[in-house]
């Protein structure tokens, strides 16, 4: 079964069809090309696929792309404005947040939900936010400074 | 070895006499914005207009192929090839004496999950349909999962010219063993159990083939650390001229040994493209990532050491099982790095070592971080610790009591160099608090420490041919841009970033003048490979000997310009001079264009060979473990035991790593936070685990490497030992802190609680298991007592 | 392309009468609120459905009420994030705060439901593995096999039941109610369990849960969670304890999960009084906790261990709730 559905990717309004059995995850990177997001595990296990869904962070990999219709989706590719990084993102290159890189987008995205609800988070609190985002490389060290940096950053 | 040999090392100094302009301060990695920005292209990220390839695996662990049917999958719609072991007679591997892997099965299945047949079809439901179409039948053998039920006298051979499912025995002595352990006043034996483990990089693997039917060349997109192996290999495999084949490395989201050898996929992928004449992506699940394995094998260490009643040591005689899994793979560098890096941490003049490299039914191990030496480091340094403690010594005089003094050749012919761990040893000591905390911490917190170290490249590659061990080349052109081209895989380790900070320092310019090219096997020069922690030192060195031949161009083109002898030229940032006068100063785009007016666009190239001297000593397989400078690591653990649950609480870690130059301190204490992290998972939480031969631990719930939840702060301080012949004094700063953590942590549970742990992962079951052990036996002991009085 | 995803059409029913129809319109229909259960099992070949129930779009399904006890009503829909940061629930019910902040990741329980994990699917290592995995291993007695790997000599599938919310709810002394073709019913959490991992909720054909009512909490309560991670992990085992203050003294209503197929209430009827040897008390608390689980060979961690961590957990919760140190 497809549907037409309307949704919002990275501030674009879009309209497309969509079956029923696509998962988000798919959707952006197959179909809108948006293969920042990545897929990390077999379904739900690591945070890599995280993108923000009408601001809050969802699992793109275990959501049904057809469920976003009239949602605002958003992924890494729209922090970056007019080619300068965003907070978060200038915070994780200068950091060494990202080593590999893979983990990062979703990171990224969870880091940003966390922000816009509590731009000044504590070390525990990034943990806690955190929790669900799998990296392999950092030891989550520098991940933690990066979204305490962006915190700086935003606040001054 | 002798003296002059010595002082012949020393004096090939690698080292850049004005470093410090570039290098030496911390610096965000160069392809750094792509990977936060989302740009950055991974090989799954390039999926376009390609057919969708998909293996299927063996159902069983061992037996012998009697049929297959693929003709119900061929005739599917929307498949549009299938391949089986049948469509390739050629092993391939990573050790030229030991290939003895097919892509996909022919005759014999040795594991569950390996490849026996593959599809291309236009979509991934096809391709999993047409899968279940394939028949297979295979009669099926004994199979074994530890290396002692494969070394039965009667127990089946997974190769038939592997007697005893022995794929390698190693036999070592240097020194007079007995005379070691009689001259000792403590000897202490003891075994550990170290689990299997596995990369778990995040992402999975994939590859991504392209077969042109017209010219007959293949194009290969992998993820892989060692793309000039894969080239060999899918030469070799495909029985293609290599000049027909091309390897593109794009971004790779981690390997940590998982891709330092050519792996199945990678070659079906490439035999699906030739069938369909086209473009075949073959993307693996989580669950294939972990069957293709290549991890860290099971361990069986058993360890005696003498020592002095001051805590020297005098004798260590170690015994080395590894289950191996089903193929050669890294195996026979992996017993061998096991005994050879006994030697080279301490000064320990007699060492025994006897290693056995085991096939067994299961996933093949492979190289993974601290390739080797972990397990045996671990057992090591737990060792030392309990018999510091029976003699009443601090875990850090014991240490202190066996120190090297560099510049040496160890027993085993290894050369040292450089030799920061004192001053690691201090560090740690010193930040950790250790003096005034140990021994004063409440019940259930406790510390512990441990030393480490790893090699800085394997000064002998697996393939060898007698080329240099790394090639750089260098290109300045009209517009003045300096392009930098390596064959160096970077993973996320950092090493694109390492030869862009080489070039700058030597050259003096902008980082922005410069840009790197890498991995394209049509453009770049070869390079063995991410592996081995060999990149910095040998590619930072061609990197450095490159840029010095551009420069000494630029110099002279600036001389003739100028009017002056080259020697009169000074450089400062990107502006030429005469010495002495701030009159003629010239720019450096006018330099280059005075230096291209000579000819044309300038080609240089640098190499770098490892020196004779370190490629270890003479005997069989005296190669491994040898090269041209240790890093050595220390670090102290702190923890906090719950008693009810046996969870470990990791609080902190204090680790200072001697890299001999942090070339970019940014990118050395990443390495050395993720390295000890790494160390963290083997030590508390990860193991695989197979249910005859199924992998229970295929995905990332139950294969539990740390999350951010329980990841401790990591305290890092680089030590600097300046190595002769490293890159501007560099040793390698990723895998050598990795072996400390473990038994650190071993000896800070023994602290809090009493208890020493011999079988890694600690996981809770574990820790609960011994603590009701020790509850018991101080029981039985206090009632003894009872009786006696 | 992820794994394949079976071919199903999605329904976005608005009302529960609606979600009831959809369901019972068709046999294989199966109710989905934030996925993050249901969706992994279609990725990996665990269940097939024609029809999805997308139940999100039901706003009754999301709120939060007062009951006319006094207690609280929690719909079904509501997101175990949201369940977490309630001030009313932490303040009240704090052990059921506790355990929803305890659920796998904190992005999973953005879209993660009460319902969705009351009515969590067991787990077993024999289970939850590839179409692959399973199919090399002549699959299982939960699914499309018949023999449970886990106790081949029994006749039922021991897959453990792994949801942290029910064992707080029971210890709150919650009640579940569904709704169904036949109307709306009412029964103690507890009874809503059966003790067979491949049919453990009492839910009929077309029935979906609607709420959890919650009597006013006399005393306090705690959740604790055994896992080998801070994140993530489903419980090896997991304690929910509430104090129950009586004129006879204190007792405590105690409830255990990952230990058996259905979340447990643990019978432990004794009192604490300011008589009682406060050791013995507890010692005998967990001694009943021990004797009442059941933990089997579900996960890669022992067994045995999981039968003695989580007691003495227990021990260790309830002498926190009344102020004793463990």
């Amino acid at each position: 079964m497809k549907r037409v559905v309307s949704l919002t990717v990275n501030g674009r309004e879009v309209e497309d069809i969509i079956p029923d059995n696509l998962l988000l995850i798919d959707y952006l990177r197959e179909r809108r090309g948006l293969t920042g997001t990545k897929q990390g595990c077999d379904g739900g296990e690591c945070g890599a696929c995280t993108v923000l869904v009408n601001g809050r962070p969802r699992l793109s990999c275990v959501t049904l792309a057809a469920s976003c219709a009239g949602a605002e989706v958003e992924t890494v590719e729209a922090q970056a404005h007019g080619g300068r990084l965003s907070a978060l993102q200038r915070a994780f290159h200068e950091n060494l947040g990202a080593q590999c890189g893979f983990c990062t987008p979703g990171m990224i995205m969870t880091a940003e939900a966390l922000l816009r609800d509590e731009p000044d988070p504590d070390e525990d609190r990034i943990r806690e936010a955190l929790g669900g985002n799998l990296c392999r490389c950092t030891g989550y060290v520098k991940i933690i400074r990066s979204v305490r940096a962006a915190a700086e950053e935003l606040k001054a | 070895m002798n003296v002059q040999d010595k002082d012949r090392a020393r004096d090939r100094s690698g080292a850049w006499e004005n470093a410090g302009r570039t290098v030496g301060k911390p610096m965000p990695l160069v392809d750094g914005v792509e990977k936060v920005s989302g740009r950055a292209r991974y090989t799954a990220d390039l999926a376009e207009d390609a057919l969708t390839g998909r293996i299927l695996r063996s159902p069983v662990s061992h037996g012998r192929i009697v049929r297959i049917d693929t003709s119900a999958a061929e005739a599917l719609k929307g498949v549009v090839a299938v391949v089986t072991g049948a469509d390739c007679a050629m092993t391939y591997g990573v050790i030229p004496i030991a290939m003895n892997e097919y892509p996909m099965a022919r005759d014999k299945v040795r594991y569950r999950g390996e490849p026996i047949a593959a599809v291309a079809a236009l979509d991934a439901e096809t391709a999993a349909r047409a899968l279940d179409l394939i028949e297979v039948e295979i009669e099926e053998l004994p199979a074994y999962y530890i290396a002692a039920d494969s070394r039965a006298p009667d127990a089946v051979l997974l190769h038939d010219n592997k007697a005893g499912n022995i794929e390698r025995e190693v036999h070592h002595t240097f020194g007079d063993v007995a005379e070691g352990f009689r001259e000792a006043d403590l000897v202490a034996e003891d075994s550990f159990d170290c689990a299997e483990i596995n990369h778990a990089m995040m992402e999975p693997h994939a590859a991504l083939a392209e077969y042109d039917p017209e010219w007959e060349r293949l194009t290969l997109h992998s993820v892989t650390q060692v793309p000039f192996y894969v080239h060999l290999m899918l030469a070799r495999c495909l029985e293609m001229d290599s000049s027909r084949v091309r390897v593109v490395k794009p971004y790779v989201g981690g390997g940590f040994g998982a891709r330092t050898e050519t792996l199945n996929f990678e070659i079906i992928a490439a035999l699906l493209a030739r069938k369909v004449g086209g473009k075949v992506m073959m993307k693996l699940s989580r669950e294939e990532s972990f069957l293709t394995h290549r991890g860290r094998p099971n361990t069986q260490v058993k360890l005696k050491i003498g020592m002095t009643r001051d805590g020297r040591i005098t004798a260590t005689e170690c015994e080395a099982v590894m289950s191996g899994g089903a193929y050669a793979g890294y195996g026979i560098v992996t017993i061998l790095y096991a005994g050879a890096l006994l030697h080279g941490l301490y000064d320990i003049p007699n060492i025994k070592y006897d290693g056995y490299r085991v096939y067994t039914n299961s996933p093949p191990c492979g190289a993974m971080r601290g390739h080797g030496t972990v397990d045996v480091r671990h057992a090591f340094e737990s060792l030392l610790d309990r018999m510091a403690r029976q003699l009443g010594l601090d875990p850090f005089a014991v240490r202190r009591a066996n120190l090297l003094e560099a510049p040496l050749f160890t027993a085993n012919g290894l050369m040292v160099n450089s030799y920061g761990l004192p001053e690691c040893l201090d560090k740690v000591e010193k930040a950790s608090g250790w003096a005034e905390r140990k021994g004063k911490l409440p019940k259930g917190r406790g510390l512990g420490m441990a030393c480490s170290h790893y090699v800085s490249g394997a000064a002998k590659p697996v393939h060898w041919t007698g080329e240099p061990h790394a090639v750089v080349a260098m290109k300045l052109d009209f517009d003045g841009s300096v392009t930098v081209l390596t064959g160096a895989s970077d993973i996320g380790q950092g090493s694109t970033t390492i030869v862009a900070l080489a070039a700058a320092e030597v050259l003096g310019i902008e980082m922005g003048r410069i840009r790197v090219v890498t991995n394209d096997s049509v453009i770049t020069p070869k390079d063995n490979g991410s592996y081995s922690s060999r990149v910095t030192f040998m590619v930072g060195n061609a990197a450095i000997e490159a840029a010095k031949a551009m420069r000494a161009k630029l110099v002279a083109a600036a001389a003739k310009k100028l009017e002056v002898a080259p020697e009169e030229i000074e450089c400062e940032g990107e502006t030429f001079f005469v010495a002495g006068s701030s009159q003629s100063v010239l720019p450096f785009h006018d330099v280059a264009i005075a230096a291209l007016a000579e000819e044309g666009t300038i080609n240089v190239k640098g190499t770098f060979s490892t020196p004779i001297e370190a490629q270890g000593g003479k005997h069989r397989g005296g190669a491994v473990g040898s090269t041209m400078g240790f890093s050595y690591g220390a670090q102290v653990v702190e923890v906090s035991v719950d008693e009810d649950t046996g969870q470990i609480a990791v609080e902190k870690v204090w680790v200072a790593l001697d890299c001999g130059y942090a070339i970019n301190p940014l990118a050395v204490e990443g390495q050395i936070e993720g390295s000890v992290w790494m160390g963290m998972g083997q030590g508390l939480s990860e193991e695989t685990h197979y249910i005859k031969g199924l992998p229970a631990h295929g995905n990332l719930t139950d294969y539990r490497f740390p999350t951010i939840a329980e990841s401790p702060p990591i305290d890092v301080q680089i030590v600097e030992s300046i190595d002769p012949l490293g890159p501007f004094g560099a040793k390698e700063a990723g895998e050598g802190a990795l072996s400390g953590f473990p038994p650190a942590l071993v000896n800070a549970v023994a602290d809090a609680v009493g208890v020493d742990m011999n079988a890694l992962p600690l996981t809770p079951d574990r820790l609960i298991e011994a603590l009701t052990k020790l509850r018991r036996a101080n029981k039985n002991r206090r009632a003894e007592t009872r009786e006696a009085v | 392309m992820t794994e394949v995803l079976p071919q199903f059409k999605i329904v976005t029913p608005d009302c529960v009468e609606a979600a009831i129809a959809a369901l019972a319109g068709a046999p294989d229909a199966r109710a989905c609120a934030g996925g993050t259960d249901i969706v992994v099992a279609l990725r990996k070949g665990l269940s097939e459905t024609g029809t999805l129930v997308d139940l999100t779009g039901i706003a009754a399904l999301r709120e939060t009420a007062t009951g006319a006890d006094g207690g609280m009503v929690i719909g079904a829909g509501v997101t175990l994030a949201a369940i977490e940061r309630m001030p009313e629930i932490g303040e009240r019910y704090p052990a059921i705060a506790r355990a929803a902040a305890a659920v796998a990741g904190p992005t999973h329980r953005e879209v993660a439901t009460l319902g969705g994990n009351l009515c969590l699917d067991t787990r077993c290592v024999y289970y939850n593995q590839s179409h692959w995995w399973r199919k090399s291993n002549d699959f299982c007695l939960k699914y499309r096999g018949d023999t449970c790997h886990v106790a081949p000599q029994g006749n039922r599938c021991r897959a453990a039941f792994s949801g942290d919310m029910a064992p707080a709810l029971m210890a709150h002394g919650a009640e579940i109610e569904i709704a169904g073709p036949d109307g709306t019913r009412r029964l103690p959490l507890a009874e809503f369990y059966h003790e067979d991992g491949a049919a453990h909720l009492a839910l009929n054909p077309g029935e979906i849960v609607v709420a959890a009512h919650l009597p006013p909490a006399g005393g306090v309560s705690d959740y604790a969670k055994i896992r080998v991670r801070g994140a993530i992990d489903f419980p090896l085992a997991g304690v929910a304890v509430a104090t129950e203050p009586g004129s006879a003294g204190t007792t405590f209503r105690i409830a255990v999960t990952g230990t058996n197929s259905k979340p447990l209430l643990v019978d432990f009827p004794d009192a604490l009084t300011g008589e009682s040897n406060a050791d013995a008390f507890f010692a005998a608390m967990q001694k009943a906790v021990q004797k009442a689980v059941s933990p089997q060979r579900t996960t890669t961690i022992a067994p045995h261990y999981r039968r003695l961590s989580v007691s003495a957990l227990t021990a260790r919760v309830a002498r926190g709730l009344v102020g004793l140190a463990a």
